[in-house]
């Protein structure tokens, strides 16, 4: 847990941040909007006292009211991992800019990451999926995309209310249900 | 519920064996199945109890065709090389039947078909320590025009049922399919998912049956043991052999 | 039922009445419909003399089901497209619907050669949510059989990295050694490879006596075994011939293209996840980090070897500091942590293998995203291939040691 980053991160980024830094075991997390990305990012990659020069891992997340897009960065100059929360990226259209101008590696993860939730990657020069088959049309890891569970019935099948089959004998996998964007 | 406490194994008024196994007076051929012969007749199940919701699915039903071989075969200009006596001769199996099942048992040409964990078992199976070169069946043929049998090793997603089915159909007959590690054999682990197919007999079909998550090499040689056993006693004769989930609906 | 035409009515591949399957008119275009992003239709379009040739899910080299295009100029790739997702299982999916206890065997065919790093991350995760300590000598029996884990990796990568080069030899030797680890592991945590040892908290079982006198056995004869099969391939000039210069990354490159593990270090960045960001009791552990400069698969290929020395000098110390202790620590049967976040990384025989684990106080994880090495890595032949020889393909490939159960979750 390093206070010092906590300030640092403060004093640079004061404004643009949606919220406190958060510290916990040896993480610091920060959340900011889809339009800082690119300026967040690119500070935080160049400027020499900060220095997050490794991109450990870029996920997707889809919490039910809206998206996120995570960054995990690694710098020498700190023993915490930093994550970047990406916030309120709509469900129904989620776009933000992509990284790949700082980091080649990450075209895969975000195409990953459009396979998955369908998030699109501004400037991310093969956006298309890479898991599915090209003609599928779902989005596997959406919190409104069932998976076919013949044993919904059970008290083990699908806990939270948001994935509860209704029509579990019927379901077939990739079946996506009403209400829900492209 | 009664007060006694419930007889212990072997211990009831209508158990076969009384003695522990590993005491003497021991019987356990008193366990075995009486009248059971040593070829069993085969179970051909037809695909009638069973239908796919979308009646386009499994090709809507049809039997497979290889249409540019069947004017051909119904001419009756090709004949058989199983160097039968023809005519009413035929139902006597020769020697030269057996020596060809031998040989064919006892040099299967599997394809290297391993998609995932179980491919390395069946890596392991193949190398030194669980040799199957003793079997003969060491060659792992890259292209499934010369290859036997087809040892689908590892979970099947939908995105390769394609060119699985694609490899099966290459091979040439006589031709043989292994189902080795529970993904392939039920979906096994990945039963639930969106984007696995649950157990490569939906798609084509099965001759044996492997289960194991991965099965040990040892598993492995013993259904290959057995595929070559189905082999010598043509058991399991492939034209009439059914694809489909051979587990009825409701369960 | 086989048929045999007798001579003079076979129908050959010239008559035009044949209907074949294959009917070459009619073949579709590369991809069978328009490209959609930019790298696409600049990867799908040809320029003069070139030609694509498809390296189909099922070839015979042992990395699993990758497809990829190659666009060829006579002999010399060009470009690359590899196609993933044959072995998409949907684990992040299932996972989000299992319990935590549950997860952890979900994740073990991941990375199926290096099952318990797979295990190992997310379960540091988990243990991050719920602020458990795990006590030190199951920390010390994780270290002892991930080094095992870790060896019997890169014995296989030194098989198949040979026996993509043409040598059938080594990875006869290579099993050898991998199912005498593997065995020894069997007699630790029940299983040959899928394992389910690690559990949130500590391990499933302790040591007995087998595995000891297993390990015991195969120590004293470790080292020598080793040496004489690395030396198998480094005497020979055919293998070192073929492998330095083949695929040779730079620094920069691989950093931008977020490469970890022997790939990177062989670059000349000495980035072990091990001693950049330490993790259960590796800092009691006195190891050292090869590195290379030069960058090409003859340098990943030596460095993984000299891993396996250090493996060997890690567990060699985690015998003699082995403390006594609880193997699990105290937690109640339903696993529910408070909502929230947890990232846990760590150095496996690829890479740094992370986990990503939410929270939202039910008894089944949120989200719990994996990071994969081997996904990472095979991003990167796109950048090394073009330029070399089509035979070479499948060497710099295996050179960068992917298991596609990683690449495709």
């Amino acid at each position: 847990m390093d206070r010092a980053l906590k300030l640092r991160l403060e004093t640079r980024f004061g404004d643009i941040l949606r919220g406190a830094v958060r510290q916990r075991h040896d993480e610091t997390e920060i959340r900011i909007g889809a339009e800082d990305v690119i300026d967040t990012l690119r500070s935080l990659y160049d400027e020499p006292g900060l220095g997050f020069t490794m991109l450990a891992d870029l996920a997707g997340v889809d919490t039910g009211t809206e998206m996120q897009v995570v960054y995990h960065l690694w710098s020498a100059t700190t023993s915490d991992w930093l994550r970047v929360i990406t916030i309120g990226l709509s469900r129904d259209d989620p776009r933000i800019p992509s990284v790949t101008f700082l980091w080649k590696g990450a075209e895969w993860m975000e195409r990953e990451t459009y396979d998955m939730f369908g998030i699109i990657f501004e400037g991310n020069r093969d956006l298309r999926r890479i898991y599915m088959p090209p003609d599928y049309t779902s989005f596997p890891l959406r919190k409104d995309f069932y998976l076919a569970d013949d044993a919904a019935r059970s008290p083990g099948g699908g806990v939270r209310h948001m994935e509860r089959t209704h029509e579990p004998a019927d379901a077939l996998p990739g079946t996506r249900r009403a209400g829900t964007g492209a | 519920m009664s007060d006694e406490p419930m007889p212990g194994p072997g211990k009831g008024p209508a158990d076969v064996t009384t003695v522990g196994s590993d005491q003497p007076g021991n019987k356990p051929d008193a366990l075995a199945v009486r009248g059971a012969t040593a070829v069993a007749e085969p179970i051909v199940v037809r695909n009638e109890f069973w239908a796919a919701a979308n009646p386009l699915a499994y090709d809507g039903g049809r039997p497979a065709e290889i249409t540019h071989l069947a004017d051909v075969e119904a001419s009756g200009i090709a004949t058989r090389d199983d160097a039968r006596w023809s005519g009413i001769l035929e139902v006597i199996p020769t020697k030269a039947d057996y020596v060809l099942d031998l040989l064919r048992a006892n040099s299967l040409w599997p394809l290297l078909s391993g998609l995932a964990c179980c491919a390395i078992e069946m890596m392991s199976y193949a190398t030194s320590k669980n040799d199957i070169d003793r079997f003969g069946a060491f060659p792992f043929r890259a292209s499934p025009r010369q290859a036997d049998v087809l040892i689908v090793a590892g979970t099947l997603t939908t995105k390769m049922a394609g060119p699985l089915l694609r490899l099966w159909e290459q091979m040439p007959e006589p031709k043989w399919c292994v189902a080795m590690g529970d993904c392939t054999v039920s979906g096994g682990r990945y039963k639930r998912s969106y984007s696995t197919v649950e157990g490569i007999d939906r798609i084509m079909p099965v001759d044996v049956y492997v289960p194991g998550c991965p099965p040990r090499p040892e598993g492995l040689i013993y259904g290959m043991m057995k595929l070559q056993q189905l082999i010598k006693d043509r058991r399991g004769h492939w034209p009439e052999r059914a694809v489909g989930p051979t587990v009825p609906t409701g369960v | 039922m086989t048929t045999t035409f007798p001579p003079g009515t076979h129908q050959s591949a010239d008559d035009p009445n044949v209907l074949l399957d294959d009917d070459f008119a009619s073949y579709e275009p590369i991809p069978p419909y328009p490209p959609r992003t930019e790298r696409e239709a600049e990867f799908y379009t040809l320029d003069d003399g070139e030609m694509y040739l498809n390296l189909g899910p099922q070839h015979p080299s042992t990395h699993g089901v990758l497809r990829v295009v190659l666009k060829l100029d006579g002999e010399r790739v060009v470009d690359i497209d590899p196609v993933l997702g044959y072995l998409h299982r949907g684990v992040e999916k299932l996972c989000e619907n299992a319990d935590y206890h549950q997860t952890i065997s979900h994740l073990d065919p991941l990375e199926y050669i290096s099952s318990l790093f797979c295990e190992w991350g997310p379960v540091m995760a988990y243990e991050k949510l719920l602020d458990v300590r795990v006590p030190r000598r199951a920390e010390y029996i994780r270290v002892l059989s991930g080094e095992l884990n870790r060896i019997a990796s890169h014995e296989l990568f030194m098989g198949w990295f040979a026996l993509d080069l043409g040598g059938l030899t080594p990875i006869l030797w290579a099993f050898i050694e991998r199912d005498e680890i593997v065995e020894m592991l069997a007699a630790l945590t029940g299983a040959r490879m899928l394992f389910n040892y690690f559990r949130i908290g500590g391990v499933n079982g302790d040591l007995n006596h087998d595995f000891m006198s297993r390990l015991g056995d195969w120590m004293s004869r470790a080292a020598g075994q080793i040496d004489s099969n690395t030396r198998l391939l480094n005497e020979n000039e055919i293998f070192v011939r073929r492998a330095s210069g083949l695929g040779v990354i730079d620094t920069e490159t691989a950093l931008k293209l977020c490469m970890t593990g022997a790939n990177l270090r062989a670059t000349g960045v000495p980035f072990d996840v091990r001693r950049a960001h330490p993790y259960s009791v590796y800092p009691e552990l006195d190891f050292d980090i090869p590195t290379r400069t030069e960058g090409d698969s003859l340098a990943r290929y030596l460095l993984r070897m000299e891993e396996v020395k250090q493996s060997l000098r890690i567990i060699d110390q985690c015998l003699e500091q082995l403390p006594d202790g609880p193997i699990m620590a105290k937690l109640p049967r339903l696993i529910r942590p408070r909502p929230g976040r947890a990232w846990a990384a760590l150095e496996g025989p690829r890479g740094m293998y992370g986990a990503y684990a939410i929270s939202d106080g039910t008894d089944q994880p949120f989200r719990l995203k994996i990071h994969d090495p081997s996904f990472i890595h095979l991003q990167a032949v796109g950048a090394l291939l073009p330029g070399h020889l089509l035979a070479d393909t499948m060497a710099i490939m295996a050179s960068l040691d992917p298991i596609m159960g990683g690449v495709d979750k």
